[in-house]
Parts: structure tokens; sequence; C-alpha cells
């Protein structure tokens, strides 16, 4: 499984993100890859799921995985709840 | 003995003289700590090295562009402003120097983790990108004042800096940070310090009945903003095409020999195409930044998390701007209409042909406008934006012509922003002073 995380550069914020996430899967016990990019590139990237904020979201709502947003990147709680959404954690872990 | 001086010469020469193998290095060394299994070991510090020098292969691009841009707007003043031709230049640059910025990256992180552990301030700087950039340009404004500077008191005294600026930057702005998160668990670790400080000052002249910028309508079609690239890309034509058009009006012979340059291409499809070759060579030079610190942070991190328990991360900037999204969008507004105004005054009276950074311009005014919106609403970020203008734009004037006009001055016009300004003339002043 692929994961990108999303910034306007794609240095410096969506890094911290994908640090994070790396984290609450590794908890999880699941295995997934995860990229940090920015949002140019993201636009015709392939992915399983795309994880930004509100911000950017409408600049990549037309590609064909599902895109979740997380608005606090240190926030592992949204995090998960976004991850959740998408399916990748399964409610209540 | 002979042989053991060989082995010595060796490593001098091929490691700590090669700064793309220092970099690999280091992030070998932060894998390993972190306990990262072989094949990321291998793959992450290939990684390392090769984004290391793609950002040169970009910096080569930026200035053939740019090489092609000054020319136009230096005639349309009418003036003779700086060559880029006779500076040593990034990539010289960093074959001689890469060494020394290298080593003061990962001594200034060390030395700021031990302020954070010993003092109350206790920040951790983790946006390597700006860490990169910053000791660069601090690295050119310091071979600059003393071209004779030794390696060893340029890594040294780098360092210092370095380690000191990361543990004191945080600290200065956490006061209106805490303010516009509403919590203490983040801090802000970006060069537009100076900038958010001078927003948040300014902004309370507004202060009186003051409207938040979240409270009023800013335009949904200004999403595009958010991609530097477009934005970039965009102002560059347009300024290319005004000078070009400038040019064709004036018909002076040096106009003509500018203009002569496109061959059969009209000038206006070749000034398309510089402009797109300028903002590619600033998505290569990032490319290649992404891919090397993208190795660096992860290690930075897990180093600085178990040694300093209880830090703050002091993290980029867009970690501020969910809080306030229209007042970054104000923010860049002010901005622009502020670079445009400088870039006309600065030319017309001084010769010196500003570079508005779309990059720069974008983030520091995006970040004065979230601070200056705090103490004084949507007009406060609007001004913000026009102080960061102004700041870049005199800042660019006088770092490029005093401060690094033999070493950097390419890199700084695009890559050098609020804070490097502001302390430029500072760093140029302990060089003289501390070194001999």
């Amino acid at each position: 499984m692929k994961i990108l995380t999303v910034c306007g550069l794609g240095m410096g914020s969506s890094l911290i993100l994908k640090m994070n996430v790396e984290s609450v899967l590794k908890q999880q016990g699941i295995q997934a890859s995860v990229e940090h990019m920015d949002v140019s590139s993201a636009a015709s990237a392939n992915a399983d799921l795309v994880i930004t904020n509100a911000e950017l979201v409408d600049n990549l709502r037309h590609l064909s995985c599902p895109v979740v947003i997380v608005n606090n990147y240190i926030d592992s709680k949204e995090i998960a709840q976004a991850l959740e959404q998408a399916g990748i954690l399964t409610r209540g872990a | 003995m002979s042989e053991f001086l060989g082995v010595l010469r060796w490593i001098t020469v091929n490691i700590f003289g090669e700064a793309s193998i220092l970099i690999g290095l280091i992030v070998l060394l932060g894998l390993v700590l972190q306990g990262k299994p072989l094949a990321d070991i291998v793959s992450g510090t290939l990684k390392g090295i090769l984004g290391f020098l793609i950002i040169g292969a970009g910096a080569g691009i930026i200035v053939s562009a740019l090489l092609i841009f000054q020319p136009i707007w230096t005639e349309v003043f009418g003036l003779s402003s700086m060559s880029l031709t006779n500076i040593i230049g990034q990539v010289h640059f960093t074959e001689r120097y890469g060494s020394s910025v290298t080593i003061a990256i990962a001594g200034g992180f060390a030395l700021n983790l031990l302020l954070a552990r010993l003092t109350c301030f206790k920040y951790i700087y983790l946006t390597g990108h700006m860490m990169f950039w910053t000791t660069m340009i601090f690295a050119g404004v310091m071979v600059n004042s003393n071209p004779a500077i030794s390696g060893l008191q340029l890594t040294l005294m780098l360092t210092v800096i370095m380690g000191l600026y990361w543990t004191l930057q945080p600290a200065l702005v956490q006061p209106w940070v805490r303010k516009i998160t509403g919590n203490d668990n983040v801090a802000l670790g970006h060069t537009s310090a100076s900038v958010a400080l001078l927003g948040a000052l300014f902004g309370q002249i507004f202060a009186a009945n003051k409207i938040s910028s979240e409270d009023i309508k800013v335009p949904k079609k200004l999403g595009f903003l958010r991609d530097s690239n477009v934005v970039t890309a965009l102002t560059m034509s347009l300024l290319f095409f005004i000078g070009t058009f400038i040019l064709q009006i004036k018909g002076t012979p040096k106009a003509a020999e500018i203009l002569v340059q496109s061959g059969d291409l009209s000038f206006y499809i070749y000034a398309l195409k510089q402009s797109l070759m300028f903002t590619g060579g600033i998505a290569v030079v990032l490319l290649g930044v992404r891919m090397f610190i993208g190795e660096m942070v992860p290690a930075f991190n897990g180093i600085g998390s178990r040694l300093v328990p209880g830090a703050k991360p002091a993290l980029d900037c867009p970690i501020l701007f969910n809080f306030a999204p229209n007042a970054v969008v104000l923010g860049f507004v002010g901005a622009f209409v502020g670079s445009l105004l400088w870039l006309t005054l600065i030319g017309r009276y001084t010769g010196y042909v500003f570079i508005p950074s779309m990059i720069v311009i974008f983030f520091h005014a995006g970040t004065a406008g979230v601070f200056g919106n705090i103490t004084g609403g949507y007009k406060g970020a609007l001004l913000a934006g026009f102080i960061t203008s102004t700041v870049v734009a005199w800042g660019q004037y006088f770092c490029v012509n005093y401060f690094i006009s033999n070493t950097i001055p390419d890199t700084a016009l695009w890559a050098g922003d609020s804070d490097m300004f502001v302390l430029a003339p500072l760093i140029a002043a302990l060089t003289r002073l501390l070194t001999f």
C-alpha cells in the first residue's frame, strides 16, 4: 500500500505528517510505504491514499484514490481518524 | 607513517572534500542510529547523495534563466547592474565549502539539542530544508566577508551561529504561536520569524475593533496560489513579458541586441520558455532538497526526542496556515503588490533588479499574514504581507550587493529570505571581527 502526504512545497510539513502517519501505522502493525510530496507532483502521482490539509484538498480532488484531510499534522488522534475514514484502520483501533 | 598520512589525505579529499559523500555518511549514521533495516539504510543513503547532486543541476538551470532575465530589466531601467558572471557561484561554492556547510548543519543541530536540554528554550528545530538554505547563505556571507577564511574557522563559527539561531528563533515567536494555535505543543521553526514579528507588531495599528480575516470572504478562485510552481511561472512570465514589451518600445541598440537572442522564435515565446525553465530549475532543486532532507529529518527527530524528552518540535510555517487560511492569502496579496512596487522603485533608483522569489514571498508573507491577523485582523494581514515584501526586496538588494556579492548571489536571489537578510550584516560583522 502506498500513501502520499502532501503540502504546498512537499518539504517541511508533509515530511512531519509522513513521520507521524508512519508512527500511527506502526502502532497498529500496518505495513505501508509513506511518501511526502508537493501538490504539483501529487496531482499526477499514483497512490492508494492521499493525506493533505483542507487548503490543498481541492487541488487533488480529481485523483482516483481516496483523499483525506488532516489539518493538525502532529495530532496522532486526527491522523488515526483520517486513516479510519479511509478504511485503513479499523474503528476503535 | 607515510602510508597513514596517505590514508588521511584520501579521507580528507574524498570524504570531507566531497559534500555529497559527507551528506551520505551523515544520513547513513542517522539511519543506523535509528536501527533501520539494511535495505532502508542503503536506499536512504543513496537517496541522500542523489538529492544533493540534483541540487547542483537545478541551480545551473536557474542561473541560465536569470542570465537572460537580468539584462532585460537592467536595460528597461537603462542602468548597469551587477553581473552574475564573475562570482564563485552555487556549483563551485558547494564544491569548495559544501563540507563545512554539511558539518555545520549536523553540528548546529547537536548544539540546538544541547541548548534545549540545558536551558529553558526547549525547542528542537526540524525544518530541514530551511536548515540547509540558511546555513548555505550564511556560509556565503562569511566567505564573502573573509575570502581567506579557513575551513575549520568557517565550520566552527557556522555551527555556533546555527545552533544559537535554531534555539532562539522559535522561542522568540512562541508567544504569538501560542495565540494562533491555542496551545503550547508546537513551535515555528522558519526563517520568516522576523517578518512574522513585524507583522504582529504593526498589526496592532488596527487592533481597535479588528475583523479577523477568517470572518471575511476571500474568493475560492485564489486556490491556485497554493501551488508555488504555478505562481512562480505566472509571475516570471509576466515580468519577462512586461520587460520585453518595454524593450521593444525603447528600441535602443542594447535592447535590439537582447531581443535578437531569441533567433527565429518570437521573443515572447522565448521569454515564456525561459520563465518556465526558471520555474523548472527551482522544482529540480526542491526535488533534490526533498530527497536528502527526507532522509535526514526523521533521523534528527529520532535522536532529538530521545535526548531531550518534552521538547517542542519547531516546524515549517504551513503548520500555522490551517489556523487562518484567509490570512495566508491576504498576506500573499499584500506582498505581491509590494514586490511589484519595490521592483519598480528599486530598479528605477538603484539599477538593481529585484528578483521577487515567489516561494519566499508566498511562505513568508503567508506566515506574516497569520501573525498580522492575530493582532490586527484582515488589515493587519495585508499590512504584514506588504512589510514582508519590503524586508525581502530591500534585504535582497543589500545582501546581494554588499554581503554575498562575490560568493553565491545567484542562490540568494531566489532562496535568500527574511531572517537571512536581517541577520546577514551581523554575520558579516562577526566574521570580520572573529576570523583572521
